[in-house]
């Protein structure tokens, strides 16, 4: 199994434990918990797969280009909208912390030495 | 050009109010302006409420007492979320609520994605009957803006809705279906967020369903002259004209029991499609017809099949802007064949296909296939990087002359004088949502402008 294979399975594992149990209603979920829900329902879309030519989570080489261009310039970008990416990526409640956070999640998958910084 | 076919060029082408002292502390201020899908609309709301559940939302709405907007997954192009007030989004209303296996129903959270209802309704024994070309719109949005898939066998998403609940401006929860208010029931169906925030939704579904789909590449005006036929022949039959060409991809759909075999285009593919899109972009809109007509006359055509909603649903992986008008049925090949031609004599610098197809009649008062007859639904669209405006103005008289009704969720320019005049219930519709919400507080200058309501 390849690097990026063990990351998107990681991933994938780890969004299924998100899930809260059917008596716990999403507001009881811890907070990190709710954002990686939304970067499932939002980033996830096409980052998870690399729909629309969107970097996938992992990939290193897609990856090192847009990390080289700066946290800002990543965050600007999502914000706006680039190219094949709405705006906000898809996350309509999303404010910039949270938005930050799930970036920072994606870069971290490339770079797993560092974990998800919460 | 070799390999170039309905997929890839779809694919590619795709590619080339403020709150009273009373307002609870339960919205999160907005620090970021809100913008749609396209990028063509921003808004700077001012806040953004994420209910957990209908209580929460209902309680947020009966102790404030701000302008209000709904927001689904931003896809739509016309202006309906921004507000100087709070938007509502949906994100944690998602999800199957229940599901009648004897009637084929099920009632999802109105925050659901479309996407999201196909692998849920597998899993209980159901399918939707059609789906919109885009899967991404929450059901909400979808069916308050008459969202519709192609086929004249079939009416728009909310044509299939039984029973909804929603919460009014005041706070109220109230469930909906014909039985307990018809004309609630017909207006609320298709209401643009106007007569309360839709928490939750119940669809008419059936048994699940393959498809086949096979498009091919043929001289427009030969569809044309075939596609009642072909309408008829197929469960869903569309075209998408190129425009600056004589030629027209063909979309034909059908039930199969044959085994998946639905690749995604390959990306080596698309990429010598951009590559063929942007070179294509630097010729003069005059000189572009024989070249893309030697280049539509060498497609290929292509087949996939799959699960129904893995086949009516595509991805769009070029962001856009678009407005679409309904015109009935018998009017429709001309009022197409007047737009293709304005695009050539006019010049007018555009890649994008055209999209030409039925939508059945149905009974809610303002979906754009309102009514008995069937309609041919026409859309246009531009790159969302370029400015669509001019291209948009000069097509839009056009719609019109033929009796054109917009789409709720698509740029158009007409107000509550030239809507009456369209949909035979728009009056009924304008009554209602003053008794629902006299204040206004779910409008915003956009509908204020659709409704006649002055600020």
């Amino acid at each position: 199994m390849s690097a990026r294979s063990v990351v998107v399975l990681l991933v994938a594992m780890a969004l299924a434990a998100c899930q809260p149990p059917e008596s716990q209603t999403p507001a009881a979920a811890s907070f990190d918990q709710q954002r990686m829900a939304t970067w499932s329902r939002s980033c996830g879309l096409c980052h998870a797969r690399g729909e629309g030519g969107a970097p996938v989570l992992g990939d290193l080489a897609a990856w090192a280009p847009r990390i080289a261009q700066g946290e800002d310039v990543l965050l600007q970008h999502t914000i706006e909208g680039l190219n094949n990416m709405p705006p906000l990526g898809y996350c309509m409640s999303c404010e910039s912390e949270d938005l930050l956070w799930m970036i920072r999640f994606m870069v971290d998958s490339v770079q797993p030495a560092q974990g998800v910084d919460s | 050009m070799n390999g170039l076919n309905r997929r890839r060029f779809l694919a590619g082408t795709m590619l080339s109010g403020f709150f009273g002292s009373s307002m609870p502390a339960l919205g999160r201020t907005a620090s970021l302006p809100w913008r749609n899908w396209s990028g063509g609309v921003v808004a700077h709301p001012r806040g953004r409420f994420v209910p957990d559940d209908e209580a929460h939302l209902a309680a947020f709405l009966g102790d404030s007492s701000g302008a209000i907007r709904p927001v689904g997954s931003g896809h739509s192009f016309a202006p309906l979320v921004p507000t100087e007030g709070h938007i509502v989004v949906l994100d944690h209303m998602r999800g199957l609520i229940d599901h009648d296996p004897d009637k084929l129903t099920a009632t999802f959270a109105a925050g659901t994605t479309l996407a999201e209802t196909g692998p849920e309704l597998e899993r209980i024994g159901q399918a939707m009957y059609n789906l919109p070309d885009i899967d991404r719109q929450t059901l909400a949005g979808a069916t308050a803006t008459a969202t519709h898939g192609t086929g004249a066998d079939f009416g728009c998403l909310s044509s299939y809705i039984t029973g909804m609940r929603l919460v009014n401006a005041r706070g109220e929860i109230i469930d909906v279906d014909a039985e307990a208010d018809a004309e609630l029931f017909a207006a609320a169906r298709v209401s643009m967020g106007a007569l309360g925030i839709i928490t939750r939704i119940t669809m008419q579904n059936r048994t699940p369903y393959r498809l086949l789909q096979r498009s091919w590449v043929d001289k427009v005006e030969d569809l044309l002259e075939q596609f009642d036929d072909l309408t008829a022949q197929y469960r869903h039959f569309e075209l998408f004209p190129y425009v600056h060409s004589n030629y027209a991809i063909a979309l034909a759909t059908e039930e199969t029991d044959q085994p998946t075999h639905n690749p995604p285009p390959a990306p080596d593919d698309d990429a010598a499609f951009v590559g063929l899109i942007q070179q294509l972009s630097a010729v003069p809109p005059e000189h572009r017809l024989p070249i893309l007509d030697e280049i539509a006359a060498a497609s290929e055509p292509s087949e996939r099949a799959d699960v129904s909603y893995r086949i009516l649903a595509n991805v769009r992986n070029v962001r856009f802007n678009e407005m679409e008008y309904s015109v009935p049925a018998e009017a429709g090949a001309e009022c197409l064949r007047e737009i293709l031609r304005t695009i050539i004599e006019k010049r007018i610098d555009v890649v994008f296909p055209l999209e030409y197809r039925y939508v059945r009649g149905d009974d809610t008062w303002l979906s754009m296939s309102s009514g008995e007859e069937t309609h041919a639904a026409i859309s246009i669209h531009r790159a969302a990087q370029y400015d669509y405006r001019a291209y948009f103005d000069l097509i839009e008289p056009i719609f019109w002359k033929y009796g054109g009704r917009p789409h709720w969720g698509k740029i158009h320019s007409l107000g509550a004088a030239e809507l009456s005049s369209l949909y035979p219930r728009f009056g009924d519709f304008q009554k209602l949502r003053a008794e629902m919400d006299p204040k206004g507080r779910l409008l915003n200058d956009h509908l204020r402008r659709v409704f006649g309501v002055s600020a």
